[in-house]
């Protein structure tokens, strides 16, 4: 899944370039003051794109062609714009030039500072500062595994107040600013001490760490994998929310004094009081700073939405919206607002709401929630899972009511509704049913069409999926059966479905190319239920055995995929004329009678050479001595050797392949053996020893010379004669007749 | 028994000095020469390439060639290995794995888990080209077989290699007693050791006794030839176990391995490490002067050590040299603001260095890079404790203004770091200032301390000392003390630091002679203390006690003494004496016996005429003043100094001795017939 963004935000309709990145897009920043976005591209890294340089590059577009009429041109970005490549990053966060980026690396969490230079200046766009580990994964075990793969921390930085002046404020986005007591009670004295903004960090096992920004770092230096006694690292875990954390965000949940104008302009600026964790699965963490008279600890209580909670929002005021799979909720944890009686505020103390009521915003599959403004209740910006992307213009809590019903009206409405709805739903059923099946067809076609086209395309090199046949002596209900085995494998990228056939054709020897015989040749299909890309499945044909019938050989082997369209045609529709529609005459690979599409594979020849069995497995009482040579190579020198000494006649015939009878009289054991080289020693040998040789006779030679040398010259120096005899090896191309050695030690 | 691999005093006719022309024609084309030589080429031309691009020096580049280098002769390795294991083309196999470890650990600093891994893929596969099952055996167990089983001459100079490299990856994970076992097998044991007379090192002896394979012309290339690992080998081995008896408190082995590593092969930054680990070793010997050579030894290797600076600083102070102390700390604080030098990552002449097979804790610990502000922290205190105001107080304003700078600056706020707690930094720099006689400056910094602490302190803080923890002894600061929860100890610090920042404000503004807003800041010191509440068990007795259960509870009573005798004497300013005077006797509850108070009562009653009182008041404090001295605390126990911000108030609050009227307390005692 490639991610692509489309910055269309202030002019909807003017074309604007897209980006292509190579892959998903987890997290976008935009950092106003520099006029730059910041993105976060799975398993790449953060890269920058500079808004001014953006209006260039479709400018540029403009003018070389006018003609597009596509409204978005797609780029892919430029690798330079990478500034911080890490394979392992997960999220980030900006504080003006500051940029603090969490990675997962070595079981742990890390938390980077880096601080952005300025290119006109510095060779490097960033500089990392200092790191702080956090341990959290590695008490989770397998199961942190399996979940950080499905979610990603979150990270977000709050401030206190005061810390910078209204115009030139620290700049974060997903930040805020947390009033003073709450702060102070949250994260110490000391970062409030420091005026240090503090990073909140919700992690996929639920924990909620903090760390000051102007502290992070741990008491290591370099070498962070060994663990020092005692070292206390400046993070602090605020809560565990036992699921993965999806949002934190802030709120403001004690109105001010309405009447003072000042106050209300300084909404924004005295911030927050009271932070927000929403988990996954639908707990929610409110903290808030008590007004106990006994020591003073922040307020912690605990909700539970209904979950599962994709993402959530936070404006300035006291409500919050999250969105699941089905619809965005709003929670108000405004609770003083509530109270009936105005003058009781004073001497309530501020706490939060016991239980929250979600207001249904009735918008499904959103999966990023925004508010446009921070201020006061605005827009709300939300993004479907299909690009969608909304605003909602939000009442605020205070004003416009909806209209009240009269009981009987409503009763009324409602009936209306309800039949309304069960009119729509069983025609949507209906309707996606179709559609389902249409679908379904269309996505065979697809595929179908995807494995013919890199099989037709691909015709000399190496095809994307392969049909390999060897023949083997297998053992099957008792009797040793040769067979043939076809090793279907598909390297592809697509998967091959319900509906292809493997079909596997047996020509005998006299007729092995000749067209006319095709009728004598035995056909066998396989269906094939799915194969993933990457996957093989192996299908054996027995074709004889050791006691019964004669083979005839050479024997021919085609493969061929096999797709029948009348399958995927009869679920589709009903009628049977859109075939000839669909496929015009004289498409490649169609079958005469249209039916479907036939894809030859692979044809191989199989000769005598393979039905020679040397193997010493079934050798009961076989001497250790020759029973540990694995190799049949050496098997075969050994029994060669042994049965030219009379002396050792039993051992030899224990030894003896079993095959002749089965393989008729001209065959004279064991004097041919096939050897099978190494594609990459015959390479090389082919190399050093033919260079500039062009005819047969001498591969042949060399081929001889080559097998001698560099498979018995050294491991077998007593091999005195090497000699030519009557066998036959198939499968070289053009020439069908190669001698191949056999060996005779004397 | 199997006879052992010794590759030492073979094939020594072969030196390397014969020319590189004769190399092709000396192999003797031997079985599948084909793809052998091939490969051996492709290995040689890649030794050969880095070789000579190594000249070029370390940098972005180097590290990009052995990127290139490693990818390639992985891709070589993948080729060789992906046929069955054959004894003839085992030894460039070898070589081809030593090579392409030799980058990888190289590239992953020191992290070996996957290295390893391939090590005993190696080995197995020389034991199954031998036909020996090399199965579910641990690496000791593979490399004893290997070395004992496999008897083939061209084997033995490539597993030697592998073996030293072994080592270095063991060395790295500090696996000491396996490398020690390894060379033990890779030596010939069957001799005595050449040098094993009493207490020397065996490893080390194994490393020196080891003879390296001769990396003759018929050998494929090398990358990095085995005899500079061999010396970084001994020279880590060295240091690394220098560092261990360091930690384990074994001076005098420690010192010896230490020298010992110094003398071996490193770069200039370890053998700088080296000396201030033989500083530190030779400190802690009670050789504070040898300590400072050996320091300075370091520094003049190489200026980036600071860590020896920070030792000497640690000497200096010990040796009560303060001005070499403080220009040792500020030559650290100036080195400390140029940017730290990147840490060479690949120096293309040595793959595996020293610096890639020391790891300890104690060694990161020992060089860390401590932060300017901590160092700064450390100018400031120790200028204060000695006296030196004025320059105090400059560092603590730089101090200040470093902690308010952007998240450039670090803050170590860790519990191993120099700086303390931050309200603490401010009242210190708050007790300079007041000093200095910059009053109204230290006001101000008081003032910041109150508006944090406002919301953060609750109305009243009920403690409950536990008698379990009364047997604790006290911790160093900030361990908290079991029985207390954390929130309640941290608002109890709160809490102090609040009442000492208004105990800091009324004595400011009792030099400007300002005696009522001082006195307003002492009440407002007085009642904040007042919302502690100590609840103390049965078997806490004592305010010794209780000061061991809680440290903070010492400081309480001590900021309330202080807060009282400070309003008592502002209120003689305004001669209001009887307030004073009950100010003073509160004052004598609170620390029963205080001199200094005692004195102030006694100076009260005598102005107040009322002598006889003054008199009885007199004889006590003389009875009790003869054992004990002046504030100093009873003797041989050891006791928690008082925090820095609070010692010149304490030592202020102490009356001048005043002849005339202890001459007149002596007339009056004489007259009345009470002489002592």
């Amino acid at each position: 899944a490639a991610g692509s963004l489309l910055k269309n935000q202030e002019q909807p309709f003017l074309q604007t370039p897209s980006l292509r990145f190579p892959d998903q897009v987890w997290h976008v920043e935009l950092l106003p003051l520099r006029r730059q976005l910041y993105i976060l591209c799975a398993g790449n890294g953060i890269y920058c794109v500079s808004l001014d340089q953006q209006s260039r590059l479709m400018k540029q577009t403009d003018g070389d062609d006018k003609e597009d009429a596509c409204p978005s041109s797609v780029f892919p970005v430029d690798a330079d714009a990478c500034i911080v490549p890490d394979v392992t990053l997960c999220t980030f966060t900006l504080l003006n030039d500051v940029l603090v980026t969490l990675s997962q690396a070595q079981g742990q969490w890390w938390m980077k500072l880096h601080v952005l230079l300025d290119p006109d200046q510095e060779s490097q766009p960033c500089r990392q500062i200092s790191q702080v580990g956090f341990s959290t994964c590695d008490q989770t075990g397998d199961d942190g595994d399996a979940l950080s793969s499905h979610f990603l921390p979150v990270l977000c930085c709050a401030s206190a107040p005061g810390t910078a002046g209204p115009g030139e404020g620290l700049w974060c986005s997903g930040g805020f600013t947390l009033e003073e007591p709450l702060f102070s009670l949250l994260f110490g004295i000391d970062a409030a001490m420091l005026d240090s903004p503090m990073i909140l960090c919700g992690f996929p096992d639920g924990q909620l760490c903090c760390v000051p920004l102007k502290a992070l770092n741990s008491s290591e230096a370099v070498d962070a994998c060994s663990e020092v006694a005692g070292q206390v690292p400046p993070v602090k875990i605020l809560h565990h929310l036992e699921e993965p954390v999806v949002f934190i965000g802030a709120l403001r949940t004690e109105h001010k004094a309405p009447d003072d104008p000042d106050d209300q302009q300084l909404f924004g600026d005295s911030g927050c009081d009271c932070v927000v964790v929403v988990g996954h699965y639908g707990k929610m963490v409110a903290m808030k700073a008590e007004r106990g008279e006994e020591a003073k600890v922040p307020e912690v209580r605990e909700y539970y939405l209904q979950g599962p909670i994709l993402c959530a929002a936070c404006g300035g005021g006291s409500r919050m919206y999250y969105s699941t799979h089905s619809d965005i909720s709003a929670v108000d944890l405004d609770w003083v607002s509530n109270a009936s009686d105005p003058e009781s505020i004073d001497n309530t103390a501020y706490v939060l709401p016991p239980v929250l009521s979600p207001a249904s915003l009735s918008i499904c599959s959103v999966v990023a929630l925004s508010l446009s403004s921070r201020a006061s209740e605005g827009t709300l910006l939300a993004l479907s899972a299909k690009g969608r992307l909304m605003s909602c213009d939000l009442c605020s809590p205070d004003d416009a009511h909806p209209i009240r019903l009269t009981p009987e009206k409503a009763g009324q409405r409602i009936k209306e509704l309800l039949s309304g709805i069960g009119n729509v739903s069983e025609r949507v059923s209906f309707l996606k049913k179709a559609v389902d099946q249409k679908n379904r067809a269309l996505t065979s076609l697809n595929q179908v069409m995807n494995v013919s086209a890199a099989l037709l395309s691909n015709q000399d090199g190496r095809k994307p999926v392969t049909c390999t046949v060897t023949a083997s002596w297998s053992r099957l209900l008792l009797r040793d059966t040769w067979a043939i085995s076809c090793m279907l494998e598909n390297s592809s990228e697509c998967s091959l479905e319900q509906g292809w056939t493997l079909c596997v054709q047996l020509f005998t020897s006299s007729c092995a190319f000749d067209e006319d015989s095709v009728d004598s040749a035995t056909t066998f299909t396989f269906p094939i239920d799915q194969l993933l890309p990457g996957s093989k499945r192996e299908v054996t044909l027995p074709l004889g055995s050791a006691e019964g019938t004669k083979l005839e050989l050479p024997l021919t082997v085609s493969c061929a995929l096999f797709y029948s369209l009348r399958e995927i045609l009869d679920s589709a529709s009903d009628s049977y004329e859109s075939l000839d529609d669909l496929l015009p005459d004289g498409s490649p690979g169609l079958s005469p009678d249209k039916e479907g599409i036939c894809l030859p594979l692979s044809k191989c020849t199989i000769d005598i050479l393979q039905c020679l069995r040397l193997d010493d497995s079934t050798v009961p009482g076989a001497p250790p001595s020759i029973a540990t040579l694995s190799d049949p190579v050496e098997t075969f020198l050994k029994v060669s050797r042994v049965q030219s000494d009379p002396s050792s006649v039993e051992v030899s015939d224990q030894l003896l392949p079993k095959a002749p009878d089965a393989l008729g009289d001209e065959y004279l054991p064991p004097s041919v053996a096939s050897i099978k080289v190494s594609s990459e020693l015959l390479k090389n040998a082919l190399k050093s020893f033919c260079e500039g040789c062009r005819s047969l006779r001498t591969l042949r030679g060399s081929l001889i010379c080559l097998v001698s040398r560099a498979v018995w010259g050294a491991a077998w120096p007593r091999i005195t004669n090497v000699e030519a005899c009557g066998s036959y090896v198939a499968g070289l191309p053009g020439c069908s007749n190669i001698q191949i050695p056999s060996v005779r030690i004397s | 028994m199997a006879q052992r691999l010794h590759p030492g005093g073979r094939a020594r006719s072969g030196e390397r000095s014969r020319p590189r022309g004769s190399k092709r024609a000396r192999r003797e084309a031997p079985a599948g020469a084909g793809c052998l030589r091939a490969w051996t080429e492709e290995n040689d031309g890649l030794a050969g390439g880095w070789r000579a691009s190594r000249s070029s020096g370390p940098g972005r580049a180097a590290q990009q060639a052995a990127r290139r280098c490693r990818l390639a002769f992985d891709s070589l390795l993948r080729k060789i290995q992906g046929l069955p294991a054959a004894l003839p083309s085992l030894s460039l196999e070898l070589t081809v794995l030593y090579n392409s470890l030799l980058f990888a650990v190289s590239e992953s600093d020191g992290l070996v888990e996957g290295e390893a891994e391939r090590i005993n893929h190696g080995l197995i596969r020389v034991l199954e080209a031998c036909g020996v099952s090399g199965q579910d055996l641990s690496t000791e167990e593979l490399w004893q077989k290997v070395l004992q089983d496999v008897t083939t001459e061209e084997l033995c100079a490539p597993l030697h290699r592998l073996g030293a490299l072994q080592g270095a990856v063991w060395l790295a994970a500090n696996c000491l007693g396996s490398v020690t076992g390894l060379f033990r097998l890779l030596s010939d044991t069957k001799g005595p050791l050449p040098s094993a007379h009493g207490g020397e090192n065996e490893l080390l002896a194994l490393l020196k006794a080891w003879s390296v394979p001769v990396e003759g012309d018929t050998s494929p290339l090398v990358v990095q030839s085995t005899k500079d690992l061999k010396e970084i080998l001994w020279t880590s081995a060295a240091f690394l176990q220098g560092l261990q008896g360091l930690e384990a408190g074994n001076l005098p082995t420690a010192l010896s391995l230490l020298q010992a590593a110094a003398s071996g092969f490193c770069s200039k930054r370890v053998l700088a490490q080296i000396y201030t680990c033989i500083g530190c070793c030779t400190q802690q010997m009670g050789k504070p002067q040898t300590a400072l050579q050996h320091l300075k030894r370091a520094l003049q290797v190489d200026f980036q050590c600071l860590s020896a600076l920070s030792q000497a600083a640690l000497v200096y102070r010990q040796l009560g040299e303060t001005d070499a102390e403080l220009e040792a700390l500020a030559l650290l604080y100036k080195a400390l603001e140029t940017p730290a030098q990147e840490a060479v990552s690949i120096d293309p002449c040595f793959l595996i260095r020293t610096e890639l097979l020391v790891h300890t804790p104690a060694l990161a610990s020992l060089f860390s890079r401590s932060h300017p502000s901590e160092v700064k922290y450390l100018l400031a205190q120790r200028c204060l404790q000695a006296g030196r105001v004025g320059e105090a107080v400059e560092h603590y304003l730089d101090l200040l203004a470093l902690l308010q700078e952007g998240p450039q600056h670090q803050v170590p706020l860790h519990g191993r770091s120099a700086l303390p707690r931050i309200p603490e930094v401010f009242l210190e720099a708050a007790s300079a200032l007041e000093q200095l006689g910059r009053y109204q400056d230290a006001i101000a910094v008081c003032e910041e301390i109150i508006s944090r602490t406002d919301d953060l302190i609750p109305e009243t803080l009920r403690i409950e000392l536990d008698s379990g923890a009364g047997g604790e002894a006290p911790g160093r600061a900030g361990s908290p003390s079991p029985g207390i929860p954390p929130q309640q100890r941290e608002s109890l610090r709160c809490i102090v630091w609040r009442a000492a920042a208004y105990l800091h404000q009324g004595r400011a503004w009792a030099r400007l002679g300002e005696s009522k807003e001082a006195i307003t800041r002492f009440t407002r010191c007085l009642n904040v203390l007042l919302r502690v509440q100590l609840v103390s068990a049965a078997s806490i007795q004592s305010s010794e006690e209780m000061a061991e259960a809680l440290p903070e509870a010492k400081v309480l009573q001590k900021i309330r003494l202080l807060a009282l005798l400070g309003r008592g004497s502002q209120f003689q300013e305004l001669g209001r004496d009887k307030e004073a005077l009950m100010n003073f006797q509160h004052s004598l509850q609170v620390c029963p016996g205080d001199p200094a108070a005692t004195s102030h009562l006694l100076r009260a009653l005598w102005k107040l005429n009322r002598r006889q009182e003054a008199a009885a008041l007199w004889q006590k404090l003389h009875a009790d003043a003869a054992p004990a001295d002046g504030q100093q605390e009873a003797p041989g126990r050891c006791v928690r100094p008082y925090p820095l911000y609070l010692v010149s108030c304490l030592k202020q609050v102490n009356l001048p001795h005043d002849e005339s009227l202890a001459r007149s307390l002596q007339d009056y005692l004489r007259t009345s017939g009470q002489d002592p």
